[in-house]
């Protein structure tokens, strides 16, 4: 494996996502070192010792995570989150199209590291191509003995269930997603109790995100100090950045962190569609305070820099916005996504969401007053903290930001009833 | 072990959590969705406290109690946060107070008078939802009052094991429901109409009867089973009586569960909610000798004298009596020295399709005295071989053919099957028309009193065994 | 009432239940409800009780499972359930002209189906396909970097 690239760290052809194809590149080379010469826990504490972050958007630390699960427990579930969902994500696609096996090597090194016996990918219900990529991923490796019983002729066995959801961005949510798992309604649970303690049917329980867990064999077979060497130190390694939006070679670049936003946007990636002069990015997925594109000027892709600049990496998704966008139209995108996605439990999300959007479609409809700024300064903030799950905080953060940072924007589609570059959304 | 609510060191209990410690220390912390009977939903947001300084509020009743905590629940940023969540609780209720019965007992209400904002500040309509939906013949739903806390539906699934209600669609749009193919006929239905904290549940026997502040309750007792759960009956508050005569008022408006940790905890079944029609029923409101009305003194007269004529007089008891009238029977039958035989009985069979037994509170035994009756006078079944003459039937009975050729006296309250041959018929009251106690099927004493008068020409069985048996 | 489980289903039911560790029969109900839906294109309260009945749940947890998840339809679709993404990088790159588009050339709303029962149209959240926008989903399978011309194209190949 190239020594920098984790992920995209050879070309992707029509063969690479296959378990040959796999194996020529050093694959399955971890899973065979930690059952042959490691212990569970030292899997563990390499993976503690690469400062491996979440890659879901939340950004905990996994070692730590992993580090909750009692070492007593009978049953220990692993759960990957493959319900990618957030707007402006795509990178875990990009692992289960190309790289199925890796996932499938970084969940068996965690079922050992775990003593998990089942672990599940809970994988969008949406899904076309990364669905049958990973179906097809888990029979190769089946067939290979590399999922089962006794892998690799071992001790260790452990199966994989694919588990598909139904249509719920809220299913990304952790505790979301373990409801969901049990057959009901994806409605978030009160923590405490946490996952790692009380999860799946009520077992310790990890779930992490695709492209966390497909990190996992690059750190075993080069160690986990040579991860975080890697990127910035308090946030270390690299990741998979999606660009969207207005810029003129989307996709999924890895890159480590503490790269240069504008180095990603200018150079990596064309630019901004058309030549555009650059308005606004949404730096992690929707639910991330917007930053103008003077904040993004000198802006590094890590966890602080970007706290720092008043937003957070998240899913290191990053939405690109022209000069000549109205904000107007396109909060009102997001909110109409949140309060469709609410999934009812609670109240300040439930009733929040759909308030928020309501008062967006009548600005739109050119029925805004004064009042309603003072509303979406009011109803967000009585929502944040408030809630079952990051949803609700999800939702208020676009409404916070976008008029904070292009006010006059809101002001004018209030004061004119439209909008102050004609609703465009496209360049 | 020790924490601090409000400045205040209180002692709290391994296990609890803080809206319970709380409670317990007379501290109020608002909420819609925590019943300690149910398992914690978390959903309405309303008793979010500080705790330990940490900027994000928390949810009282998730929050287990800790050694050294700090918790309040006076500070600024509890109350904004009250009030904010009463904003998005009614941002789409009705707040059709002035038509729903739940007016005057409404957690809702409450909440918002001790903790709102006087104003909406939305300006978007209210989003509509189903009113007035016959959720079972026994129950009304309204969508729209509704605040989605889910109590219903934990009864459902946790208490009552019906699983019969749920909230379906997502966000805003999500509204309780029940399986449209299955009636909701869970024996226990009736429990989610005092769970509710909001006018969306309501009784539809009760259903516009009066307002709530009219009434009072009054503690009584079922007599539907020998679990003998603690009831309410409610009736109009003497200085609330109409003042004109208008439509007949019924003397006890509903029944509700009274929560007595001993017995039915906070739970009744529908037979008990039911209780005040069961005592409504029509019953004689005259004594009869031979079918033919006769005074209460010439009833009583003739009855003794059978009972001087009889060889071997018999007494059937019944497990509907009180503990204290059947103290006064066998203490008027002492004074007769053993010449009447006394047989104990189970009055009342279960009806064709009643719930026999369950795991919750009912029982098998459909008498709530059973335990009291064997206590004083045995188990001894009536013998209609033992060549009795006059059988005194005390209860409710309908097979007197089967007491062969005997000369019948008959105390009770509804009557005997129609065409029954009765010498002498003595209406007697209802527990509603008198105080006293059951003891139920595990011993345990639970008292009622009057809620109402008798009429005047039915008389009270212990009075009538007083002048029998002397 | 509940919904007949055919031979053909149950045995679809069983295959999908011998995935699963014993313990775990409640994970089912997604599972079954989608296959339930392929089978028939939609799936109703009464095929719910039925799931409910195999799995040995309550109903109301699968007809709950059924109305919350936004993949389940209640009601017949048309034969192609043309689903159009509109969340924010999609509407970056034009999906609002696409679906304008399509419900001009289809003569209906978002939310409705053609006469002749071939085509519904509906709009969806997010399909992680943002690097490839606008993207859509017609019954299963994702199409993406469209514009109005491969929109008609794709239509037309359809059966």
């Amino acid at each position: 494996m190239k020594s920098d690239r984790v992920f995209q760290s050879f070309p992707v052809t029509a063969d690479t996502h296959t378990l040959d194809a796999y194996r020529a590149r050093g694959g399955y080379g971890g899973l065979t070192k930690a059952l042959t010469a490691m212990q569970p826990l030292e899997v563990e504490q390499q993976v503690a010792a690469s400062g491996l972050q979440g890659r879901g958007g939340a950004g905990f630390g996994v070692g730590q995570k992993w580090s909750f699960v009692s070492k007593k427990s009978p049953v220990v579930y692993l759960c990957c989150n493959a319900d990618e969902g957030e707007p402006g994500t795509f990178k875990d696609r990009w692992i289960l199209e190309h790289s199925p096996h890796q996932l499938l090597e970084g969940m068996l090194l965690a079922s050992y590291a775990l003593r998990v016996r089942h672990a599940f990918v809970y994988i969008r219900g949406e899904f076309d191509l990364p669905l049958r990529r990973l179906q097809g991923a888990l029979q190769e490796a089946r067939a290979a003995g590399l999922v089962g019983e006794r892998i690799l002729g071992t001790d260790f066995s452990c199966d994989i269930v694919i588990h598909r959801g139904a249509g719920a961005y809220v299913c990304g949510e952790e505790s979301s997603l373990l409801n969901s798992l049990e057959g009901k309604k994806g409605y978030p649970r009160n923590k405490p109790p946490f996952p790692a303690i009380k999860g799946l049917y009520q077992r310790p329980t990890v779930v992490n995100n695709v492209e966390t867990l497909s990190a996992v064999p690059w750190i075993i077979v080069n160690g986990g100090p040579a991860y975080a060497a890697m990127g910035v130190k308090k946030n270390p390694g690299t990741r998979l950045f999606g660009l969207s939006g207005h810029v003129d070679r989307p996709g999924i670049y890895e890159r480590p962190t503490g790269y240069p936003l504008k180095k990603l946007l200018f150079e990596d990636a064309g630019g901004v569609l058309g030549g555009k002069a650059l308005k606004a990015v949404i730096p992690g997925g929707s639910s991330t305070p917007i930053l103008t594109a003077a904040e993004a000027e000198h802006l590094t892709l890590d966890a602080e820099a970007l706290s720092k600049a008043g937003s957070m990496l998240g899913s290191g998704a990053i939405i690109v916005i022209a000069e000549g966008t109205c904000m107007v139209r396109l909060l009102q995108v997001l909110t109409r996504f949140y309060s469709h996605e609410s999934c009812g439990q609670c109240t300040p999300c439930r009733e929040g969401t759909d308030w928020m959007n309501r008062i967006l479609q009548r600005i739109l409809a050119g029925q805004g007053t004064a009042a309603d700024l003072v509303s979406l300064q009011e109803i967000p903030q009585a929502i944040m903290g408030k809630t079952i799950c990051a949803l609700g905080d999800a939702a208020s953060m676009p409404v916070l930001s976008f008029i904070k940072k292009f006010g006059p924007e809101f002001q004018h589609y209030i004061e004119h009833g439209r909008s102050v570059h004609d609703g465009r959304l496209t360049v | 072990m020790k924490l601090t609510i409000d400045q205040r060191e209180i002692e709290a209990l391994d296990g609890e959590n803080v809206l319970q410690a709380a409670k317990r220390h007379g501290i109020e912390i608002p909420h819609f969705c925590y019943h300690d009977k149910l398992s914690v939903a978390g959903n309405c947001r309303m008793c979010l406290v500080k705790v330990n300084g940490l900027p994000k509020l928390m949810p009282a009743c998730n929050l287990p109690v800790a050694p050294k905590m700090n918790i309040e629940t006076q500070c600024d940023e509890v109350h904004k946060a009250r009030k904010q969540v009463m904003q998005f609780i009614l941002l789409n209720h009705p707040v059709d107070c002035g038509i729903c019965d739940k007016a005057g007992e409404c957690t809702l209400q409450d909440n918002q008078v001790r903790y709102g904002s006087p104003e909406s500040r939305s300006a978007e309509p209210k989003l509509h939802q189903r009113k007035l939906f016959a959720l079972s013949p026994r129950i009304s739903l309204d969508n729209e009052r509704c605040i989605l806390c889910s109590r219903c539906v934990r009864f459902t699934s946790e208490i009552s094991g019906s699983n019969a209600l749920g909230i379906v669609d997502r966000g805003c749009h999500s509204y309780v429901e029940r399986v449209s193919s299955q009636p909701f006929d869970d024996p226990y239905s009736d429990n989610v109409i005092g769970l509710c904290p909001t006018g969306a549940l309501l009784s539809a026997d009760f259903l516009y009867k009066s307002r709530v502040w009219f009434l009072e309750p009054v503690r009584s007792v079922c007599t539907g089973c020998s679990r003998g759960c603690s009831v309410d009956a409610w009736r109009r508050m003497k200085v609330r009586e109409p003042k004109a005569p208008g439509m007949p008022q019924p003397q006890v408006y509903r029944i509700s569960a009274h929560d007595n940790p001993e017995i039915n905890g906070p739970w009744l079944c529908n037979k008990g909610f039911d209780l005040a029609k069961a005592m409504a029923r029509e019953r004689p409101l005259q004594p009869t000798l031979a079918g033919q009305p006769a005074s209460g003194a010439a009833a009583v007269a003739q009855a003794r004298r059978l009972l001087a004529e009889a060889q071997k007089p018999a007494l059937l008891v019944s497990a509907h009596a009180s503990n204290e009238e059947l103290d006064a029977c066998r203490d008027a039958l002492q004074a007769l020295g053993g010449r009447v035989t006394a047989y104990v009985r189970q009055d009342v069979q279960p009806a064709a399709g009643e719930v026999l037994q369950d795991a919750l509170l009912i029982r098998a035994d459909k008498n709530p005295n059973s335990f009291g009756v064997q206590a004083r006078f045995g188990s001894a079944a009536f013998d209609a071989t033992a060549g009795h003459d006059l059988v005194i039937v005390w209860g409710e009975f309908t097979d007197f053919a089967s007491l062969g050729e005997v000369r019948t006296v008959h105390l009770s309250t509804f009557g005997p099957a129609p065409g029954a041959r009765i010498d002498v018929a003595l209406p007697v009251s209802t527990t509603f028309e008198r105080a006293g106690s059951f003891s139920n099927f595990e011993g345990k004493r639970n008292t009622f009193v009057a809620v109402h008068d008798k009429p005047p020409e039915v008389q009270h069985a212990a009075d009538v065994f007083r002048s029998l048996f002397s | 009432m509940s919904a007949v489980l055919t031979p053909v289903l149950r045995e679809r039911f069983d295959a999908i239940r011998a995935l699963y560790p014993e313990e775990m029969s409640n994970s089912l109900v997604l599972p079954l409800l989608h296959c339930t839906q392929e089978a028939q294109g939609f799936v109703t309260e009464d095929d719910t009780v039925m799931i409910a009945a195999y799995i040995g749940v309550p109903a109301m947890q699968v007809l709950e499972a059924m109305r919350w998840y936004t993949m389940f339809h209640g009601a017949p679709q048309g034969r192609h359930v043309v689903k159009v993404c509109r969340n924010i990088a999609c509407a970056l790159r034009g999906s609002e002209s696409l679906i304008a588009h399509l419900q001009q050339r289809l003569g209906i709303n978002v939310g409705q189906t053609t006469p002749d029962g071939r085509f519904t149209l509906q709009t969806v959240e997010c399909l992680a396909s943002c690097g490839t926008a606008p993207a859509m989903q017609v019954g299963d399978t994702y199409f993406e970097q469209l514009d109005a011309a491969r929109v008609d194209e794709i239509l037309k190949d359809l059966p």
